[in-house]
């Protein structure tokens, strides 16, 4: 099995011995779970080690994939990072935040949630959950833009409707209620919620889940043309490996929360090591 | 065909310029290297590939792997391009700066980063590709190499020419291309500002007769720009045009090596490529 351990790479997110318990956080409970162990549930504690000793980093210009079946822990990991939820224990560091020297595990919850505003965004599976389906595309836009400072009407409807032309949003619907929009298009205008202010950090967890196919496939050729300009820092959460291929270079295998194996995407495709990485791959080929 | 300055990969401190064995003239220095597969889906059988293969290429030349089907000639270029892992033994690459790196023991963003820059590979297999435009594909393996975006798409349709592949076809999305087709622009990609070394499985499998000789134009014009080639080839005639020196693989060892003229007449050497 490979490790990554660059030295002097550069990086814009740096995640470092992360853990996340839900239920009681004392070591006993670490005890019996894991891959090895088939499970993450405490036999003594009952409580769930959803995600423990995850570290990574991601260049800018990178895009870092997470894979691993439902309940893996990969999506915790990246609702920890986002800000969502609380980690139990572990770094990450932002290089736009004091230069990468703060934890912000240690950030009040307002402060990081400041953070959302530039330096790291996200896109989720489901488009309730970045998006107000009740608004507008145009306004779903304008909301980080203001919060940001933006004031400016016809300055701000400009940049709207550039984005809407990066995800490929006839600028006609921009004054459509997102309710309105497909599942597809709901996803285009997350993603370019999220890339309003230009962050440095992007998260997608399951970006493409739940789409047709074909609608899908667009989506991904969305994502994989802007992660190639624009040099954000990207990680991809996904059970599925077609996503982590298309989108990904590196990429850590995750099983009951821990981390089974890490590589090149093509080499953990093409000579997985881990018993787990290879039933996941061999799924994968049907 | 177009040469840039190579992007040069930057110096990391502790990296040799020099190490005991490794001759100071070769771009890849294979040694001793071993791979084995374990199975754990199957019932955690191992597969033999490869059992300690010593080998060099140096600028310039071009080096074909022959031997038959199974014995471990494209298990050799993947773990050169870390597609798969090495078991033990090193595979010592020698960077435009003058570095010597182990690709075996490189970590996974470094060997990326290697792998965009100076080492290239084009396979008989097609990876899937993105549903980008055609020049795209070619230009953007051009600026992975250190070429400006304008240059790159200007040396992309010269290679597309070079190729043959008919200019109204630039344009549209590589999944809807022939197999053939796509061999040729996956070559046309893989030698645009030529890498420092090359490797090729059987990048002419696909390829009718006409379109088979432009491509095997184009592999022989890269002498003149010092990349090293390493290569396998199904069909002895190409091996014989192009190859400075041919290595006969044979149960995962070096069984021989020498020019293409001594080795590929000697009846004693398992050449032929059973299919
Ligand atoms: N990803 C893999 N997983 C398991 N075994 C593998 C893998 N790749 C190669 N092997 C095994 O390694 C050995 C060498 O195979 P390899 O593909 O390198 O042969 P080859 O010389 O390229 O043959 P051909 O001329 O048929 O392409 C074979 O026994 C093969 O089954
Ligand atoms: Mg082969």
């Amino acid at each position: 099995m490979s490790t990554h351990t660059p030295q002097s790479r550069p990086w814009a997110l740096k995640v470092s011995g992360l853990g996340r318990i839900y239920g009681d956080p004392s070591p006993a409970s670490l005890t019996g779970t894991g891959p090895e162990h088939g499970t993450a549930v405490s036999p003594s504690t009952g409580a769930v080690v959803a995600a423990w000793d995850v570290s990574f980093e991601v260049a800018p210009g990178e895009a870092l994939g997470i894979i691993g079946e439902s309940g893996s822990g990969k999506s915790t990991v990246m609702r920890c990072i986002a800000g969502d939820e609380a980690a139990t224990t572990g770094g990450i560091a932002l290089r736009s935040v004091a230069d990468g020297t703060v934890n912000l595990c240690d950030l009040l919850p307002s402060a990081r949630r400041r953070l959302r505003l530039k330096d790291i965004a996200a896109v989720y599976q489901d488009p309730a959950a970045g998006l107000n389906l009740d608004v507008t595309a145009g306004g779903n836009i304008a909301d980080p833009l203001t919060a940001v400072g933006w004031r400016s009407y016809d300055g701000i409807r400009q940049r709207a409707a550039e984005l809407l032309e990066r995800v490929e949003v006839p600028l006609s619907r921009m004054d459509d209620l997102v309710r309105t929009f497909s599942g597809g298009m709901r996803q285009r205008v997350q993603i370019a919620k999220a890339l309003a202010n230009d962050p440095p950090v992007l998260l997608l967890d399951e970006p493409t889940t739940g789409l047709d196919a074909s609608v899908a496939a667009g989506v991904l050729d969305l994502l994989r043309g802007l992660l190639e300009e624009t040099g954000v820092a990207a990680v991809v959460v996904s059970h599925d490996f077609g996503v982590i291929d298309m989108l990904t270079r590196r990429v850590l295998v995750m099983k009951h929360g821990r981390v089974v194996e890490s590589g090149l995407t093509d080499q953990l495709l093409e000579d997985p090591q881990h018993p787990y990485s290879q039933q996941l791959v061999a799924a994968a080929r049907g | 065909m177009t040469t840039v300055t190579p992007v040069q990969t930057p110096v990391r401190p502790g990296t040799p310029a020099h190490v005991p064995g490794v001759p100071g003239d070769t771009v890849l220095s294979v040694r001793g290297l071993r791979k084995d597969f374990t199975l754990h889906t199957i019932d955690g059988r191992t597969v033999d590939a490869l059992h300690g293969v010593d080998l060099d290429v140096r600028p310039g030349e071009h080096v074909a792997l022959a031997g038959t089907s199974g014995a471990g000639k494209s298990t050799l270029l993947r773990c050169v391009y870390r597609t798969y892992l090495t078991g033990s033994g090193h595979i010592w690459f020698r960077t435009a700066g003058g570095e010597l790196l182990d690709v075996a023991a490189l970590p996974d963003a470094d060997a990326a980063e290697l792998r965009g820059q100076e080492i290239g590979y084009v396979s008989q297999f097609l990876r899937p590709q993105p549903r980008r435009s055609v020049i795209s594909i070619v230009a953007s393996a051009g600026v992975a190499r250190g070429m400006g975006r304008a240059d790159a798409r200007e040396a992309a349709a010269a290679a597309l020419r070079q190729v043959a592949i008919a200019e109204h076809l630039w344009d549209t999305h590589a999944t809807v291309l022939s197999g053939g087709q796509k061999q040729r622009v996956n070559i046309a990609a893989g030698t645009i500002a030529p890498p420092r070394l090359l490797l090729l499985d059987e990048p002419v499998s696909a390829l009718d007769p006409a379109n088979r000789a432009a491509v095997l134009d184009l592999i022989a014009r890269l002498e003149e720009t010092g990349t090293a080639v390493l290569s396998v080839f199904h069909d002895l005639d190409a091996i014989e045009r192009l190859a400075t020196r041919v290595v006969v693989l044979g149960g995962g060892q070096v069984l021989a090596t020498g020019a293409p003229g001594e080795i590929l007449h000697d009846p004693n050497l398992p050449l032929e490529v059973a299919r």
